[in-house]
Formats: structure tokens, sequence, C-alpha cells
């Protein structure tokens, strides 16, 4: 969820700091804009009233004059620091420019700024940048060259507006910085880049050398494959943030002494916006201490920029420390005293919220709460944060923490027991209505009344995360009409696939929405430039050798689409809007469609890695090789695993980590390697959270798993206990769409100790419980599994199960995974073999095509038990037709997987992939 | 006795030569101060120097041993002082044994006198550059002392100008002094030689501070008054960058007697108080009139809640040290709390008139104007006040006071942060920051400031009982917790008896009436300690009589039924119901509900 909507960076205008002073600037004067206006001097100089030469002086074309005019408007928009740039380093990207001319706008600004040595001189030098501005009086008004409107010429204006307010002093210190400035390049002018990069590699701050190491080598492959740009895009764009971070972290240990100058504000603000992006994108590649570095070194620069504490919040959420956030959280909010408000995209203060005062730290500290796993405490945050907002009539924030609420109550499990939402003041519940309402009604009133107010307030992000959660709702819960007596006459307890498409769909609208709303204006944050800039300065060098014209045309192509982060849709945006296409996955996974899985998890990898925070994406590879897992077998999938864990070291996701030992566990389960299986049971079991309640999920799945172990070890006694605990957890946290796989595996178990008599209501309520929630996939399996009970029950049975296996083929053979489809097959080839009725005499083929396809893709998924089933049953179909080879061979089959199943070898093998 | 004395005044009478000799103005200022203080026990007769100045610390004295009884043997000594000054005189102050520390005799001139003292002249006008500039190439050490000190001073005198000149729209840029470089090159490499004495050692220790070398600073400037332990400036130098009593007790200092005083202050900064009187009280033995030491011990008294102790202290430095500014502001807080609006105004008028360009003096105004009511202006004048001294603490938590008074929340919010931020340990801001947000409706946010004020100061039961009033207000509560944070502050000794009735109360509404019973007992029996009556009471003895009825314990029930037919009101008439019926012998039916 983005929480990062409020005032923007117009609040400059508005902020009490920066308007309350006395009579100060707009800008402030500082050498690197004193070398802007130089070149704003030469991009457009002083009309002569005579000569009108259309590129003037020095520069060849049209083309070229506009190159630097881009420069120019590209360095008074970027924010990729909070400090300008060194005299050197503005040379080097106005080399790229200046090829033409052979560095003569290079040593023209050095020796102008140079001979500023005098008061005087800065008189004398704004007097001539007056020039640009105003027309000679022998003029037309066509001669201007510069706008005074225009970005440039708004530039210049204030600068000179800066300049005439400046005190006597205020000159003296620009003068000093001036001659600091143009000092700072004597050494190093021509410094070879590499080199430069060498020497900063070698005192970098945070000690973590091999991981930087890495990042260098991913940046030095960003930089070699420049040119070819399809393959691993996300890894190019992410590399020079990086760089660009330790490159900030050495320039402030090395000029610690000297007194820096700040961009301005506007750019500053734009520069944390952009910090935040990153920090929210992928945390991990932000080390902790040397953001913090530089952030409390911005802070002793701008002491009254607060919003830079927030991001120190930010950073220490992002890394887990809890007493440093608490902290930085409360300073933050103290110090902006409610007035600055949250972090902002959009500047339009009127359309969006300004999410800021103090309820809007408490939806942050209920956030804090939220992320760190103590739900209590979130939820009295946020019930604070209602009360508040409530009375400070701040409908926006209300419509955010309602949907903090229900994202929180969706996330963490919650017994109906617990009743802490219920309190009547706090979330006005009670609606009238005398019976509390259950944990999930309540959360469907809050999505609702989010989802209302979104809509009035006209706040699409929100908007679009509401229809988000409650598509999530809906593909879990039934919908219950609240009223619970009355003529109910359309109650059905089903969900309803529509709702979740509908929700879904509208959550995607967002990206249309947008367009027409404010959100639009507020996309030009000045990364664009930076990255524009950023781009320049990389590229200079292939530049110089290649040959003129084409290159520069190519690069420019390159530079607008290659390391193009700013599309038109702000990221915030991207982000949601892909979010509803991963919801898409999970809820086709859900329903039992393997193509739509694998269709939407690879719509979100490709279309919104940009955009997407490292754990999203990382969800979204996990899908797609879950699915390679089930379809394609496991060594396809560890292939898979592998390049995904270089993408995203494992270290540092936990969804990675999961599916890891997830597939480990599946493999050593088929290959009947019990140990390494409860190994990796137990290492499940101590991932999650001890606290009650808190990842649930994860605590699930880990007791599926044991159960499953244990069933496979054939403990069927403590298989069951472990299954009734689980299902009791389930049942007490609402979480119904578990509990038909719970029933299914209690079927299961039953089924394989021989008890199918007690399997049959288990796999019939799993099957009730399917179609309830429309588990498809889940129910054709509970179908399945159905069939096989009967036929256990004997052969007088067979008929009605291979109706069952009929009934359940086509979902199974469209849908279903290799390991089901095996099953499917043998059970119905079982169901063949024990009907009396049938010879396999008269249709061989309807008993040995299922039995082949099902050896087929068990030998792929190495699942020893089944395989030895299948050739056991091939062996005996073969025997009733007389082929004695055949069925020697079946035989020796059958042999070899029991052995391997009874005597499993090399178990540390499965550990490995 | 005569002799030790005798040997401190000679001490400190070279210090503050030497001292004002090297332009160390304040140092020489305290020594002077200290020298004048010294119980001048050479006159005739002891009971005449018991009337002549120092008449009145003994007054105090004896009011300090009246309030410390337990503590206060090494204080009847000095009321002897016949009798013990032949056994103080081996061991000075309390049986330690001082290592005696030379005085150093540089005061001859070494070469280039006549350009010393030119220097000494211009710096003495605030010329630092021109001195600076005429010690060029002298090698002595008192001159590159005060070379590098004048340096030190211009860098410092521009700095202040650049923090003006440089304030851009995102705040104060953090302007240094230029000259720290240079005098830290310069400095180190007279340390690796040899050729620095103690008083560059301590410009040195400055420079190192400033630079944010805390580390070696704290070296350096142990080494600085270990081997000129009279220059109080290094000492409290020192005592600032001992920010707590680990770093303290970790110091390699050299027992001389200028340690009691640096001990006293800071055990008084780290909030340790009985410690800092007793060393207080040991040195008052012998700098008997010494008014630096008279203010601190008010300023200890006044930490410690003994209001008229610290005014008469005060009241009396006042008279013998009319133009006194140091140490006055803790005055007007004091009689601030006092609510003595007259003293206060006769004190803010004599400040206003020594030098109204003190931070002191304008936050005396302000408390002033605070008292009277006018928040404006006493905002004003904090404001002034934290323009002259930007890290004057008190000022910024007082002003938060004053913001609150005003009902501007975010601007108090913002004075008590800044304070917080100062010194993180200013329990009193995290209080008010805590409090603000409860008047906001915000009381599970309060609790984080709650939480952190009395982390600080886990014996005061005030934080404890706001604590508890968060848990306890109505959208949390928690009153389990509540309930907890009650306890705490009854066990640190609530004065306005709060806690001992919430407890009460809270555990009645949560059903456990043993609990209850017992602590409307032990307030009940507060209160008449302290004499005290009122609605609380009769709410206890009601409570008490039904409850012990309720468990069939007629007797008790009946003692305090007769208790409450002292008071009026319908309490008075339920006692009655309750007595007829308890003498009637229908104890045990509960009509109760039907008669109401």
């Amino acid at each position: 969820m983005s929480l990062f909507a409020g005032v923007g960076g117009g609040a400059a205008a508005g902020d009490p700091a920066s308007a309350g002073g006395t009579g100060r600037a707009l800008l402030e004067l500082t050498p690197h804009k004193l070398a802007v206006c130089h070149l704003v001097q030469v991009f457009a100089p002083p009309a002569q009233a005579g000569g009108d030469v259309v590129p003037p002086f020095p520069f060849e074309s049209v083309a070229h004059h506009n190159r630097l005019g881009l420069f120019l408007f590209t360095l008074t928009r970027s924010c990729d620091d909070f400090r300008e740039p060194s005299l050197e380093e503005l040379l080097r990207q106005l080399k790229a420019v200046d090829d033409l001319t052979n560095g003569w706008l290079c040593e023209q600004l050095t020796s102008t700024l140079s001979v500023l040595i005098s008061p005087d001189d800065l008189f004398n030098f704004f007097d001539k940048l007056r020039g640009v501005l105003t027309a000679p009086e022998g003029a037309g008004a066509e001669d201007i060259l510069l706008d005074p409107n225009s970005q440039l010429g708004v530039f210049l204006r204030c600068c000179i507006l800066a300049f005439n307010s400046m005190t006597f002093e205020g000159i003296c210190h620009l003068l000093a910085d001036l001659v600091m400035y143009c000092n700072s390049t004597d050494a190093s002018y021509d410094l070879a880049e590499d080199e430069d990069f060498d020497t900063e590699m070698s005192n970098l701050m945070d000690a973590d050398i091999s991981s930087q190491a890495d990042i260098y080598q991913k940046y030095r492959q960003g930089r070699e494959s420049e040119s070819h740009m399809g393959e691993s895009s996300s890894a190019l764009t992410r590399a020079p943030m990086i760089l660009h971070d330790f490159d900030e972290a050495n320039t402030f240990k090395v000029d610690e002494d000297n007194p820096t100058s700040l961009r301005s504000r506007w750019q500053l603000e734009a520069y944390l916006n952009q910090q935040a992006d990153l920090l929210e994108k992928d945390p991990s590649s932000v080390p902790l201490n040397s953001f913090n570095a530089t952030m409390t070194q911005l802070q002793t620069l701008a002491p009254e920029l607060h919003r830079v504490q927030f991001l120190q919040y930010l950073n220490a959420l992002c890394h887990d420390d809890y007493v440093a956030s608490l902290d930085n959280l409360h300073r933050y909010f103290d110090y902006s005293s409610g007035m600055q408000g949250l972090f902002g995209r959009s500047v339009s203060a009127v359309q969006d919220v300004i999410v800021g005062k103090y309820e809007g730290a408490l939806l942050c500290l209920g956030n804090l709460h939220c992320h760190f796993g103590h739900p209590k405490k979130a939820l009295e945050a946020f019930s604070e944060a209602v009360r508040v907002s409530q009375m400070n009539n701040d409908d926006s924030c209300l419509a955010y923490v309602l949907g903090a609420i229900s994202n929180l109550l969706a996330k963490i499990g919650m017994s109906n027991t617990v009743g802490i939402v219920s309190s009547p003041y706090s979330l006005g519940t009670n609606i009238g209505l005398g019976t509390p309402l259950s944990i999930q009604q309540q959360l469907l009133v809050l999505l609702k009344r989010s989802l209302k107010r979104a809509d009035l307030l006209k706040l699409p992000s929100l908007l679009a995360f509401d229809h988000l959660s409650l598509a999530k709702f809906d593909l879990k819960n039934v919908q219950r009409p609240l009223v619970s007596f009355g003529p109910n006459a359309s109650t059905k307890l089903r969900t309803c696939p529509a709702d979740v498409c509908k929700n879904l769909r509208l959550s995607s609208r967002v990206l249309t929405d947008f367009g027409t709303d404010a959100l639009s204006t507020s996309s030009e944050n000045g990364s664009f430039s930076t990255s524009w800039l950023r781009n320049l300065a990389t590229a200079s060098d292939s530049r110089r050798s290649s040959s003129m014209k084409s290159t520069k045309l190519h690069n420019d192509f390159d530079n607008f689409h290659y390391l193009a982060q700013p599309s038109p849709v702000p990221s915030p945006v991207l982000q949601l809007a892909g979010s509803s296409y991963l919801l898409r996955a999970t809820a086709w996974e859900h329903y039992g469609s393997a193509p739509m899985v694998r269709m939407n998890a690879l719509v979100y990898a490709t279309c919104f890695a940009d955009a997407a925070s490292s754990s999203e994406l990382s969800l979204a590879y996990v899908k797609l090789i879950q699915q390679l897992a089930v379809f394609k077998g496991y060594s396809a999938a560890f292939c898979a695993l592998k390049l995904a864990e270089r993408k995203f070291p494992s270290s540092t996701s936990s969804h990675i980590q999961l599916l890891r030992m997830q597939i480990l566990h599946e493999r050593a389960l088929h290959r009947g390697h019990l140990k390494v299986a409860q190994q990796i049971c137990d290492e499940f079991g101590v991932l999650s959270s001890s606290v009650c309640g808190v990842d649930i999920e994860l605590k699930t799945e880990a007791s599926i798993r044991r159960a499953r172990t244990l069933l496979a070890a054939k403990q069927f006694s403590q298989a069951a206990a472990v299954a009734n605990s689980l299902f009791s957890t389930c049942y007490k946290y609402n979480m119904q769409v578990e509990n038909a796989s719970v029933l299914l595996l209690l079927a299961e178990i039953h089924k394989k100790s021989d008890n199918a008599v007690l399997g049959l209501p288990y796999a019939l309520a799993s099957q009730s419980f399917c179609k309830s929630f429309n588990l498809d996939l889940l129910g054709a399996s509970a179908t399945l599994t159905l069939a096989e009970l009967w036929l256990a029950l004997g052969s007088s049975h067979a008929k009605r199960a291979l109706s069952l296996v009929y009934q359940s083929l086509p979902m199974i053979l469209g849908h279903g995974g290799l390991e089901l489809r095996a099953r499917a097959h043998i059970v119905l080839a079982k169901c063949h073999l024990s009907d009396p009725k049938f010879s396999v005499a008269e249709d061989p083929e309807a008993v040995l095509d299922p039995l082949n396809q099902a050896t087929e893709d068990l030998r792929v998924l190495e699942h020893h038990e089944m395989a030895a089933e299948a050739y056991y049953l091939k062996a005996i179909a073969y025997n009733h037709l007389g082929k004695l080879d055949e069925r020697e061979e079946a035989a020796a089959c059958f042999m070899e997987h029991i052995t391997a199943l009874e005597n499993p070898r090399k178990e540390e093998d499965s550990l490995a992939y | 006795m005569a002799s030790a004395k005798e040997t401190y005044r000679a001490e400190l009478r070279a210090a503050a030569r030497q001292l004002g000799e090297r332009c160390l103005y304040s140092a020489a200022k305290w020594a002077a101060e200290l020298l004048v203080g010294v119980d001048l026990d050479t006159s005739p007769a002891p009971s005449s120097a018991m009337d002549s100045p120092s008449s009145s610390s003994a007054v105090s004295a004896g009011r300090l041993l009246h309030l410390h009884r337990s503590g206060g043997s090494s204080f009847r000594h000095r009321f002897r002082p016949g009798g013990a000054s032949s056994s103080e005189a081996g061991t000075p102050l309390g049986g330690v044994s001082y290592v005696s520390t030379p005085i150093p005799d540089d005061d001859a001139f070494d070469s280039g006198g006549d350009k010393y003292l030119l220097a000494k002249t211009y710096f003495d006008c605030r010329e630092y550059r021109r001195a600076a500039h005429v010690l060029q190439n002298q090698v002595g050490r008192k001159a590159v002392f005060l070379r590098c000190y004048a340096l030190y001073m211009a860098g410092e005198k521009r700095k202040e100008a650049e923090m003006v000149e440089m304030e851009g729209s995102l705040g104060k840029s953090n302007a240094v002094n230029q000259e720290l470089v240079a005098l830290e090159r310069e400095l180190s490499t007279h340390r690796r030689t040899g050729s620095i004495d103690s008083f560059g050692l301590y410009l040195y220790g400055l420079v190192l501070r400033d630079k944010g070398c805390e580390d070696l600073a704290r070296t350096i400037l142990v080494e600085s008054v270990n081997s000129y332990p009279w220059n109080w400036s290094a000492w409290s130098e020192l005592q600032s960058l001992c920010t707590s009593s680990d770093v303290l007790n970790n110091l390699n200092l050299k027992n001389h007697w200028m340690k009691d005083f640096f001990l006293a202050s800071t055990y008084l900064e780290l909030k340790m108080h009985e410690e800092a009187l007793k060393r207080y009280e040991r040195l008052m033995g012998i700098f008997r009139s010494s008014g630096y030491i008279q203010a601190q011990v008010a300023t200890v008294q006044y930490s410690m809640k003994d209001l008229d102790e610290a005014e008469m202290i005060f009241e009396e430095l006042l008279r013998t040290d009319p133009f006194r500014v140091d140490s006055m502001d803790i005055y007007s807080n004091l009689l601030y709390a006092k609510e003595s609006l007259t003293a206060l105004s006769f004190l803010a008028h004599r400040v206003f008139l020594t030098d109204k360009y003190r931070p002191e003096s304008c936050c005396i105004i302000a408390n002033y104007y605070s008292l009277k009511g006018q928040h404006e202006k006493s905002v004003l004048y904090f404001q002034r006040a934290l323009k002259l001294n930007r890290k004057y603490l008190s000022a910024w938590t007082l002003m938060g006071h004053e913001y609150v008074e005003l009902k501007n929340t975010p601007a108090a919010i913002d004075a008590y942060r800044r304070a917080v931020d100062i010194n993180p340990k200013d329990y009193r801001a995290w209080y008010g920051l805590g409090q603000i947000y409860e008047m906001m409706g915000m009381p599970f946010y309060a609790l984080y400031y709650f939480r952190k004020s009395s982390y600080l100061q886990p014996n005061d039961a005030r934080l404890w009982i706001a604590m508890a009033q968060c848990y306890e207000s109505d959208p949390l509560q928690m009153v389990e917790e509540a309930i907890k944070c009650y306890e705490r502050a009854a066990n640190s000794n609530d004065t306005e008896g709060i806690a001992l009735h919430q407890l009460a109360k809270l555990h009645d509404v949560l059903g456990q009436s043993e609990e209850a019973a017992y602590y409307y007992k032990k307030d009940l029996e507060r209160m008449e300690a302290e004499e005290r009556q009122g609605q609380n009471f009769v709410e206890a003895l009601l409570f008490l009589a039904k409850h012990y009825k309720n468990i069939g314990n007629f007797e008790e029930a009946e003692h305090y039924c007769t208790r409450l037919l002292d008071y009026t009101g319908p309490e008075k008439e339920t006692a009655k119901n309750m007595l007829k019926r308890l003498q009637s012998g229908f104890p045990s039916m509960d009509i109760d509900n039907f008669a109401l």
C-alpha cells in the first residue's frame, strides 16, 4: 500500500518555514547556479540589435543548440543528489554536449567563473544576465531568444532576484564558495572515469564487501551490455542507482569539512521522494548505515527539512530496526507538527489528500506496528487514528486508515473470540444490529466504507487498493447478508468469482483514472531529468570514440527508452495496477486454472517489474516456478530457481527461500527421502513467528507439510492428529479455503490407513467446501480421492468409482499437474481392472494407455511410490493379456521403484539441486 | 587547618593571576571568586566570623542539617571549628588526602614579553586576529597558547557571524570555526613534541570537542586538569563531555581538591543529587562564603524539591552579591513554583537592570510574565533567550509550557521536541510532549512519550500517574496496564495520593474487591495521616463498609458505618440504613437493592 500521497513539492510556497522568513529569496545562489546562468547566457546571448545569426556563435547547427538547451533544462530539473554537482562533474557532463566545439564551452565556463573575484565582478555578471531577458531598445519582440516564462527564463529570473536581494555578506560568501568551486577541478579534471570509480570502491562505507563487489560486477555488466538492452532489463536499471548511492557515501566522506551547497528545495524534495521509492522497491539495495549517514549529513545542512527524518524512519523500518523507526517516526511528526504532511507525489493540494497532521502520525504508527507484527498495538493506533481524523474532519485520512485496518485484519489471523475492533466508539460497527459482528463481517463493512469514501473523495489509488482488498476478501470468504433475520431467500453460500473478477477489473482502472485526475500532473518529479543526465555521463565515453551524429541520435533514443523509468504512469499507480495482476494469478490458482496463473504472473513479471517492489516481483517468480515444478518436474523448476536466486538473493527474499524449501520437500517426499523431508519440515516450523495469530499462512503450510511427511512415513495416527489440530486452528481463524485441503488430507490419511469408510465423510466435506469456494481443481482431486475410497470398499463399487473419475477427468487433464494426472490415470486403470465385468483382453488400450501416460509423468516427477503402483498395474494388465515379456519388464520396473522407495540411497542429494 | 586554607588561598591566588594572564577570563573569575570564598579563619574570633558574611551560610547550613539529619555528621564538624581544625589539618575534607600539585612557575616573561603584552591588550579589546598576528613568530609556550587561543576566538566570532549570515530557507547552516583544522594540526604537533602546557592542552581539548572527537577530547582535558587543576573552564568542558556516570567513573583523575568541585557539579548534572549535596557540604567547610557553592547547593535543593531551603540560600546569595545573574534563572523557576509574584518581579527588575542581554535574564522575565498569565509576552522573552543561546535547554521546555497555555499545540510540540533533541534526558520535555498528545485525544500516541519520561525518571510518581491515566482513558481502557502503572506510582512516594485511590477504584471495577479493600484501607490511612478529608474519604469508608458486610465481617462493617455517620450527604443515609440492618440481625439479606 502506498501511503505516500500528500503535499508534494509544491508545499515549498506554503511552508511556514520558507514563507515566514524575512524576505528570503526563492532560491539560494550557489556557484553551480552561477555556472548554469552563464551557460544559459551562452545558449541565449543577449540579442544584438543588428546581427541575427540563427544559431548563435559557438553552435554549428540548430540541433546542437537545442542539445545544450535540453541539457540546461535537465540541469535545472534533475534531482539525483541533495548536493549540487561539482564543477568537475558539470564539465564532464557538458563535454558530452560540447563535442562539436572542441571543449570551447568548458573552457569558456571555467575562464568566466575564475575571473569573478570581486563583488563588483558579480554585479557586472548579473547585469549582463539581465540583458538575456530584456530586449535592447532598437529590437523588436521577436529578437528575444529566451522566453522569460520558460523554465530557463524563470530560473534566470529567480537567480537575478536572489542576487538583488542578497546582502553584502551573502555576496562575500558566494565569492568564497566560488573560489572553492573553481579550485576543486584543478587536479582531477581529466581523470578517467573507471579509475575514479575504483578508488571510490576502496573506501566504501559499509563493510559488506562481497555484495558490493557483486553490485559492482552488475554495474560493469550493465555498462558493457549497454547496447543490447533486451535481456534482464531490471538489473540494468537498478545498478546505476546503487552506484549512485555509493558515490554519495564516498563523496560525503571525502569533503566532510567543506560547507556544501544544497540544491533548491524542489529538487531536494524530489530527491527524497526518489530515495523513498528506492527504499520501498528494494530495501536490500540500500545499506542501512551509509544511507543514514547521508541523511544525517543532509539534516545538518538543512535542519528545517524534516522529511529527512521520515526517510530515516522508512529506512529503519525497511531494515527492521524497531526502536530507531519508532524514534524517527515520532521525531518527524513532532517537528513537522502536522504541517509538512507525508510525502507527496501529487502536488495538487486541492484534489488529493493531505495526509499529514497527527492522524497521519497514527496511521504510520499503526503501519509500523503492523509491519513488526504487533496486531493489537496496530489496532489501537488505527482506532485512535480513526477517532482523531473524525475529530479533525479529515476524511481522506479516515479512508486511508480504514484501508489500513482492513489490510491488517486480512493479514493477521484473529479468531472471532477476540473482540478488539468491536468497541462501539471506535469503528462504528454498531450499525444498528444487536449481534456482534464477526471479524470477517467487520472487515467487509470497513472495506465498503473505505471504498465509498475513496470514491467520494476521488482518491484513485485508494480506490484501487480497496477494490483489490475486496477481491481478496471475496476470494476467500462467502459474503453473507449482514442482517441475519427476515426474508433472506437469496442466501447462497458460495463465493462469487464474478465479484472477484469485477473488483480486479475495477482496481486496474486506476491506470486510466489517473490520467484524468490530478495524479497525472504530479508525475514529473525530476527523476526523468536525472536519468537523462546520468546517461549522459555514462555514455560520454563510448560516444567520443564512435562516429558523431548517428551515435548521438541513437543514444538519445537509447536514453529515452532504455533507462527511462519515468514512463507517463507514476510508479505507485503502476504498482497498484500490477498488484491486480498478481492477485489475478492468485485467484486463478485458487480456482484452478494453470494457464491463467502463468499468464497473469508473466504479465506482472514483464510489464510491471520496473515499479514492483522486490518482494512482489519475487512472488510472481515464485508462482511461475511453482507452476514449472508441478507441470514440468523438478529439474526444470530447480533450473529456474537458480536463476531467480541469482536475481533475489535468498537471504533477503523470504518468498524465494520458502519456494526452495517447498520444492525440496516435495521432491524428498516423492523420492521417499523421509529424513530430509522431516528436516525441511522442521526448518519450516521455525520460520514463522511464535506470536499467536501472526504468520498464520506460514504456520498452516508447515502443519500440512508435517502431516504429509508423517503420512509418507506411515505414522497414520500422528498424521491424523496433526491434521485434526490444524483443522481446528483453521476453523478458529475462519480459514475455510485452507480447510478444504486439510479435509482432503484427512481423507487421504484414512485412505492410506485402509479406513475407507472413515475417509468418505472427509472427502465429501472437502468436496462441498471446494464447491462453495469454487476451488475447481481441488474439487476434482477430492472427487478423485472419493473414487479411490469407493474403490477401496470393494470391486462392487467400481462402477460408481469409474463414473466419479470420468466426472473429474476434464478438469484434471485440462489444468492438473503431473502428479494429479498420473493419479487420475492410475485410478482409471484400477477401476477398469477391478471391475469384474471388464476384461482386459477386449479393450487393452483402456488400461494400458492411461498407465503408460502415468508412468511417463511419474518418471519426470521421480515419484517412486506411485510409479511402482503404475508398473504393478501394468504388469497385471500384461499378465491378463498374456504378453509375458512386457509383463516381466513392467515387473522389473516395479521392483526397481519399490527398492528405491524402501531403501533410500543418497538422501543428502535431496538437499542439493 | 589554617595552613591548609592558606595553601588553598595561595594556589587560587596564583591561578587567578595566571589564568588572567592567558585571557582565560571566566576561569580566572571563578578562581578569584573562590579565593574570596575561603573561610577567613585568621579573623580574631570564630564567633565574629560566623556573624560576618558567612553567617548566612551558617544559617542555611543549619537548615541543611535539619533537613538531612541522617547524613549530617560531616556538617557538625564544621560548627566546631576549634575542635575539628587539628584533626582536619592532615586530612582536609572528610578524610581524603589530596595530591598536591606544584604551582607552575612560568610567570616570568619569556623573550618577547612586550609583544605578549601588546597581544594581550588587543585580545582584551577583542581584536583577536590582531593579537594572533602580533605573536606570530613567538615560540614561548605562553605566546603560542595565546596566539592559538586568539585564533580560536577569532574563528568563533566569525562563526557566530556566519550563522546569522548564512541562514537559508531550510534552516541554519552549520557554520564551522574555520580555524579548527589548522589549530588541531599545530596543537597536536606540539603535544607530540611535548612542548605544550596544560593551557594548550585545554585549548586542544576544546578544538577536538568542536570537531566531534569526543573521546580524544576527554583524554586531553583529563591531561590538562591533571597537570593544572585550577582551570575551572577545563573542568566544566570535561563535565559537558561526561554524559553518563560510566564515563565519569572511567576518568583517570588525580585526586586534587578541585576534583571535588568537578565531581559535585557533574553529579548534579547527572541527577545524582544526594552525592552532589554531600560533596558540596564538605567543600563548604573550607570555602564557606563561596557564592558558587551556595548557588550549586541551592540548585541541588531545588532539584530535590526542597523549595524553602533553596529559596533561603538564593535570598542570602542575592543579598551578598546583588548583581549576580548566574544561576538566577533557577531562582526564578523556584519563585515561579512557589508563585511568589512580588519576589519574582523584584528579581526580574534587578537582572534587567544588571544585564538584560543575558539568556538568564530573559528567562527570568519570561517566567515573570508567565506567572502573570501573559503568555504571549512570556513566549517573546523565551524566544529572545533562545536567540541568545540556542542550546538553552530549560528555555525550550518552558517555552513549550507557554505554548501549551496558549493552546498552540504545534508550536509547543516543536519547542519540546527541540529540548529533547538537545538533551534526550530531559524528562520534563518528554512529559510535556506526552501531555500535549493526551490533550489532543491521542492517548495511545502519548504513551510513547510518557514511557520515555518515566524511563528517565523512574521514581517520579507524576509520570507514572500520567501514563496510567492514558491507559485508563476512555478510548484505550487498558485497565490491567493502568493498574501496573498506578502501583509503580504508589510505590514511589505519590504525594497527591491519586494512585492509591485509583488503584482501589480500578480493582473495584475489575471485581477484585479484596484488592480494592486493601487499597481503600491504605488510602484511608494516608488521608488520616495527612488529616485530609473529602469525597475520597467518604467513598473509601462506604466501600469498606459494604465490602465487610458482604464478606460477613460485620464488626468491621459497623465500624466503618459509624465513621460514615460523621459526614453529611446521601452516604450518611445509606450508612444509617446499613447500620440498622446490621444491628437488627438480617445482615445476610441484601435488601439494599430493593430499598434504593
